[in-house]
């Protein structure tokens, strides 16, 4: 029992297994995930927020919400209420949107990041938070990589 | 479903209570205020006004006091000297404690489960960058073992967060409370150990060499941090 | 050099999975519905998820050289990835981004951590010279800018960034870099106003929408176009000469 201890002590004292001995605990959890989907814990919910829906027809495949430029779509939000301008930008094509549709029906990926569409609405209105955050961690990790570079250059 | 429940739980409560619907959770109790942005509706209750008033403090700490300058003496003489920490240093040290902060508070305030995943990466990622500034090779050596940890702790927490949306159709901590939404429990695992790698909280293995580093106050930011928002996940999860 | 590299692959590396991962569910609409020996298509793909946790934290278990571990984070993050477009909503494709992100830029820090810590700081003898760094960077510079451009947004930024990195390693650059971050700091308050502009006046969406689309666009193609800069390089386009050996 002792040495089982002292065995267990050793590997936990040095700081170099720490990634291993986490990487141990994610594996059990894993595990436990496993289990538990077999036993029928883990269910779909099929009423889903911002279900996807497509349209192999339209020219925005697989991105066409419904909705024209200043004419809102109808989007399934979380608290619709917050953002009494729901749907517009879903709806929203730009000129240079417009005249891609008419060249070909392929470009409904170029078309949701050029701005308006779905993805925009999300990323910028009802879940802008979540992108603020992530600016913000992008921007903190380069200043720290910047910071370290920039003293290894003097 | 979660229109059909936001609606029973407003009706049986108070119509001055809020337009969410909320939640007597066992330990938290009911919300003070909430301050929506979009789908995500950021809400402070007494436990958790409490941990904010202490990440609020310590972020002041931070940004107003000057750093310790530790004294080595000389083993066998009177000579001693202070440890220098150039101004470069401090002034990142001081900026990734203030983010530091700021994220700790988002963290503490967050009402849905991916926005409190992103602060709790925000957290990690700043914790590494106080740490790193040490120009040391033990403390990087250990700075670079942190690192690895917060990066592959953000498998669970995003796993976590994406169980928990694919379950119950909702990333609002406004209906996950309450008890008509039940969480499986490996998705609670999974946040619980995705914090422990991000916040480090428990792991205090390496934390002796970190401990070393000149540069408290800021050091102490990462350990404030990750025991608020350690606390915060185990009230989410209970609550949840 | 390292830190520029990776996050090139890491971006690469899931920038193909969002890709897989949207093709998933276009051949299956019906995330939760299909089944296939009693199990439905939720559940074989969150298996198939945990048995890649299996794999990869056991290799990270067994690794013991940091260079490979920080590989195997790579890894890790894009299974995160995988575990959220299994929903296949709208929504996971907007939490992809994020998770995405949170993963690129850890992985810059720490390599960065990396070098300082192993004291890679010695310029190499010898870059990697090849002609199509001497003939192709200005071309894809503008053709993946003007994409960029196009796209807007984050994924504006990406593409944009990337063909500028690839320009200033390639050619090197004596810019001075403070002057980029100060703007891509400045892009961020435009974003930021944007998103206080969504919420408190709604009613000037449109104005706030392309706002945030700059914003996002000039921020994050900066950040990625910086580390291109990284490379110490004097602009000879991947010749250069170590103490006075003449060229290599």
């Amino acid at each position: 029992m002792q040495l089982i201890i002292r065995k267990v002590s050793r590997i936990l004292q040095n700081h170099n297994n720490l990634t291993a001995v986490y990487a141990l605990v994610v594996i059990i959890v894993a595990a436990i995930g496993l289990i538990s989907i077999a036993a029928g814990e883990i269910t779909f919910e099929k009423d889903q927020l911002y279900p996807k829906t497509i349209n192999p027809d339209s020219p925005l495949n697989p991105y066409d919400r419904g909705g024209s430029p200043f004419v809102p779509a109808d989007i399934k939000a979380q608290y619709p209420g917050n953002f009494p301008a729901i749907g517009y930008i879903t709806g929203y094509l730009s000129p240079f949107a417009t005249a891609l549709i008419k060249i070909s029906p392929y470009f409904g990926t170029t078309i949701v990041a050029h701005p308006g569409g779905i993805l925009d609405e999300i990323l910028y209105a009802t879940r802008g938070l979540d992108t603020i955050v992530e600016t913000s961690i992008l921007f903190v990790a380069f200043t720290t990589a910047m910071f370290l570079f920039r003293r290894d250059e003097e | 479903m979660y229109e059909a429940m936001t609606a029973s739980v407003t009706a049986s409560m108070p119509v001055s209570e809020s337009a969410y619907g909320f939640t007597q959770t066992d330990i938290e109790g009911q919300a003070l205020f909430s301050l929506p942005f979009g789908d995500i509706v950021n809400f402070l209750t007494p436990y958790t006004a409490v941990l904010f008033v202490f990440a609020l403090t310590f972020t002041i700490i931070a940004l107003i006091s000057k750093p310790e300058r530790q004294v080595d003496t000389v083993m066998g003489g009177d000579a001693y000297y202070t440890k220098d920490i150039s101004r470069e240093t401090l002034r990142f040290q001081r900026f990734m404690a203030i983010a530091c902060g700021l994220a700790t508070m988002g963290g503490i305030m967050a009402g849905d489960v991916f926005n409190f995943t992103l602060f709790t990466a925000f957290i990690g990622i700043t914790n590494i960058g106080i740490v790193a500034a040490v120009k040391n090779k033990h403390i990087l050596d250990n700075a670079f073992e942190y690192g690895l940890l917060a990066m592959i702790g953000t498998l669970p927490l995003f796993v976590g967060a994406a169980l928990v949306l694919a379950t119950t159709g909702t990333l609002s901590m406004w209906i996950l409370f309450t008890p008509e939404v039940a969480v499986p429990l490996f998705a609670k695992l999974l946040l619980v150990i995705g914090v422990i790698a991000e916040g480090m909280a428990p792991v205090f293995v390496a934390k002796a060499e970190i401990t070393r580093a000149p540069g408290a106050p800021y050091i102490l930011m990462v350990h404030v941090s990750s025991l608020l928002i350690f606390l915060r996940v185990i009230e989410i999860v209970i609550s949840m | 050099m390292i830190a520029a590299i990776s996050a090139f692959a890491a971006t690469a590396t899931a920038i193909t999975t969002s890709a897989t991962g949207t093709a998933g569910t276009l051949t299956s609409l019906t995330v939760g519905e299909i089944e296939l020996f009693g199990l439905s298509n939720f559940t074989i793909g969150l298996v198939g998820a945990i048995i890649c946790i299996f794999i990869s934290f056991y290799a990270l278990m067994r690794e013991k050289d940091d260079l490979h571990r920080l590989l195997l984070t790579d890894l890790i993050e894009v299974i995160a990835l995988i575990a959220i477009a299994l929903l296949g909503t709208d929504l996971a494709e907007a939490l992809i981004l994020p998770g995405l992100v949170v993963g690129v830029a850890e992985l810059t820090a720490m390599s960065q951590i990396y070098i300082v810590k192993e004291k890679l700081v010695r310029e190499p003898e010898s870059y990697l010279d090849i002609e199509v760094m001497h003939t192709a960077p200005a071309i894809i510079a503008v053709g993946m800018l003007i994409y960029g451009i196009i796209l807007s947004g984050f994924t504006g930024g990406a593409v944009a960034g990337l063909g500028m990195l690839f320009y200033f390693a390639c050619k090197g650059t004596e810019e001075k870099t403070e002057i980029l971050e100060k703007v891509s700091g400045y892009a961020w308050v435009m974003w930021v106003v944007a998103f206080i502009v969504f919420m408190t006046l709604p009613a000037y969406w449109f104005f706030a929408l392309m706002l945030a689309g700059t914003g996002i666009l000039a921020k994050v193609a900066i950040k990625i176009s910086i580390l291109g800069t990284m490379r110490k390089n004097d602009g000879s386009g991947g010749r250069r000469s170590m103490g006075g050996n003449g060229n290599v």
